[in-house]
């Protein structure tokens, strides 16, 4: 970014940056939080999550808070609008990618409160959760960093959840066919992996707003090969 | 004083001008008054274009900037030179010196099994390549960028901004790790966060306490059998003496199963402790796989067929009785999961690079995703079964150790419903063929 005359002006878009980065900080870990609740059973920590997904919706709100104030007293134009911009709209992504693991911490609590689950596979979603953790991650790191072509390989990535998605469907519709005891249970972790496959959906977007602030293009619904274009030139 | 060397230039120089004086004096006190004066002009005016011609020399040498190409002088800029030249070749000594201990202290700094990052109030400025791998931060492109923009983790930027460093916290990083973070303050704003990979430790704890955790499980479980019928047999003395006799052996039972876990208990033990095997004994292998097929057949009395081979020349060194154990668990697991009928085969010979013992069941084979974890203290694929035959849940711990302090591997190939090969490959200076 280039340098104001006013100080002030700088270190307020420092700030939300900031506040934006560690709202994404606590929205990471939410989610490694549900998915292990998920998988261990633990309730205490699926209570947790569901719990801490008010401090998120609160970050929202201030950093909205912000976002106008700034755009208010300093009128930004050019590359600091297109940031504000690709904040604002991050941290509506960011809110609810919160929102899925809350989500995802309500079924765990469906899922493990209830009776036994003998033989049923949680472990179904374990790669779709890492393949969208690491898509936020990435695209979080990408915004740090400003770097549009690691946003672009985060935009890529999109293709491999949809694929796992429809393969975790398959492997569950053919279990409730054998068990139908199975239905409902198997149900909710046909939610789970839906909610990792929005996020990994809102990771997508965020990594499209990157490309938005450094190439200063929308590349929303635009072919990969043109975006990969783009990003890189 | 010190004896200086550019003082007799200049007093070189001094005497020229009181030379140009005297000879112009002279000419005006013997010649003519304005030629004498001329005389001494033109005198003063070489000196000045001498000395203006070497200025414009060095001045140049100067501007190029080189060390070496020095233009050649006279008198005293010869003087001048030479200090100059010195005190240049002492200052680049002296910096390439910097440079050097610079590089060395970045070596050093980056090869350390520790993260570290050093931070400008919030920025990073420098970050070795353990850093990197803990915390994904690129020690070329992140420097200047803000370390709670890539570090995110909620705990970590309390730390960092809360202000007390005065203990670690722990961290879980992206890729599972555990991470040992500490912050040192420094300077003038300037931080350092540590970083120490403590993913084995804290791994080491938590089998440490699984494992506290089984063996009271395991003692619980006869001991509650245990005290059920002793109980019952104090409270009903009228009962009727078969009931007792019952009552009885399946207590000595249990009691029988307790003895049997506290002694694996005590062989794992004495494995982890004892001293390595010894290397000058050599176990007789030809008569310990005789004993082990004779073993087999007696445990099976006729249920199975029992095969035998028996390759001689190998000699194999080490402790006999922690071979025989490893070896006797596997012959006696083959024997208990094969069902009746079906065939144990027991192969002793020489392998691609050393030797390797081998036990191959008709039996009912583990499933694939049970393989790697077989060789874990108390890890059952089937519980109730492996209690049923009377099994502790350590045997293969305890074949796994015997054979690792032996330089052995143990490799498992099974297929569920038509048996399993458990084979110990040994290999290395302990192997003699």
């Amino acid at each position: 970014m280039t340098e104001h005359i006013s100080k002030q002006y700088d270190q307020d878009l420092e700030t939300i940056r900031s506040r934006m980065m560690q709202m994404g900080g606590l929205v990471e870990s939410q989610i490694r939080a549900a998915i292990d609740g998920y998988m261990n059973g633990d309730l205490a920590r699926i209570e947790a999550v569901i719990a801490n997904d008010r401090r998120a919706n609160e970050l929202e709100v201030a950093i909205d808070n912000d976002l106008g104030q700034i755009i208010v007293r300093r009128q930004p134009a050019a590359s600091d609008l297109r940031l504000i911009l690709a904040v604002s709209k991050t941290v509506t992504d960011l809110e609810r990618v919160g929102d899925e693991a809350a989500k995802i911490a309500r079924m765990a609590r469906e899922i493990h409160g209830g009776r036994g689950l003998a033989g049923i596979p949680l472990t179904a979603v374990g790669h779709v959760s890492e393949i969208s953790i690491g898509m936020l991650r990435r695209s979080l790191d990408a915004f740090a960093r400003l770097d549009a072509a690691a946003a672009a390989r985060v935009v890529a990535e999109d293709a491999a959840i949809d694929a796992e998605f429809r393969s975790i469907l398959r492997q569950l519709i053919t279990f409730m066919m054998e068990d139908p005891r199975t239905i409902s249970t198997s149900l909710n972790i046909v939610w789970v992996a839906k909610a990792f496959e929005r996020i990994g959906d809102h990771a997508k977007n965020i990594a499209e707003h990157v490309i938005y602030i450094v190439k200063g293009r929308d590349v929303r619904h635009i072919p990969l090969a043109e975006l990969e274009k783009e990003a890189l030139g | 004083m010190p004896e200086s060397r550019i003082a007799p230039r200049i007093a070189g120089n001094v005497a020229f001008i009181v030379a140009a004086g005297l000879v112009g004096l002279a000419i005006g006190y013997f010649v003519d008054d304005s030629l004498g004066w001329a005389v001494f002009a033109v005198g003063l005016l070489l000196l000045l274009a001498h000395h203006l011609l070497q200025l414009y020399a060095l001045g140049i040498w100067l501007e190029r900037g080189d060390v070496v190409g020095e233009p050649r002088a006279r008198g005293v800029w010869d003087e001048l030179h030479a200090l100059l030249h010195r005190s240049r070749r002492e200052a680049a000594t002296r910096e390439a010196e910097l440079a050097r201990a610079l590089t060395r202290w970045r070596e050093a700094a980056r090869a350390l099994p520790d993260g570290v990052v050093i931070l400008d109030g919030d920025r990073i400025e420098w970050c070795n390549d353990t850093a990197k791998l803990h915390l994904d931060i690129d020690p070329v492109g992140d420097a200047g960028n803000t370390i709670t923009h890539l570090v995110r983790i909620p705990e970590f930027v309390q730390y960092l901004e809360g202000g007390d460093y005065a203990k670690p916290i722990e961290l879980r990083s992206g890729d599972g790790r555990v991470l040992s973070v500490q912050i040192v303050p420094y300077g003038d704003a300037q931080r350092l966060v540590l970083s120490r990979d403590i993913t084995r430790f804290e791994k080491l704890e938590r089998m440490r306490r699984e494992f506290v955790a089984n063996v009271s499980h395991e003692m619980r479980t006869p001991l509650t059998v245990i005290s059920g019928f002793l109980e019952t047999l104090r409270e009903d003395n009228e009962g009727d003496a078969e009931d007792r006799r019952r009552y009885l052996e399946l207590m000595s039972e249990q009691a029988r199963r307790m003895e049997r876990l506290v002694a694996d208990l005590l062989t794992l033990s004495t494995l982890e402790s004892s001293p390595p095997p010894p290397l000058e004994e050599a176990i007789d292998m030809g008569a310990l796989v005789e004993r082990m097929g004779a073993d087999a057949r007696a445990l099976s009395n006729g249920r199975h067929k029992i095969e035998v081979e028996n390759a001689s020349g190998i000699e194999l060194l080490g402790s006999e009785k922690e071979i025989t154990s490893a070896l006797g668990n596997l012959v006696s697991n083959a024997i208990r999961y094969t069902p009746v009928g079906g065939t144990v085969r027991l192969r002793w010979h020489v392998a691609p690079e050393g030797a390797a013992f081998d036990v191959e069941d008709t039996g009912i084979g583990i499933s694939p995703e049970h393989l790697p974890r077989l060789t874990e203290r108390f890890y059952r694929v089937d519980r109730g079964r492996s209690r049923e035959t009377g099994g502790t849940g350590l045997g293969l711990a305890i074949v796994k150790h015997a054979l690792v302090r032996h330089g052995a591997t143990l490799d498992v190939q099974s297929t569920p419903g038509q048996g399993s090969r458990f084979t110990a490959r040994f290999a290395g200076p302990r192997v003699r063929i």
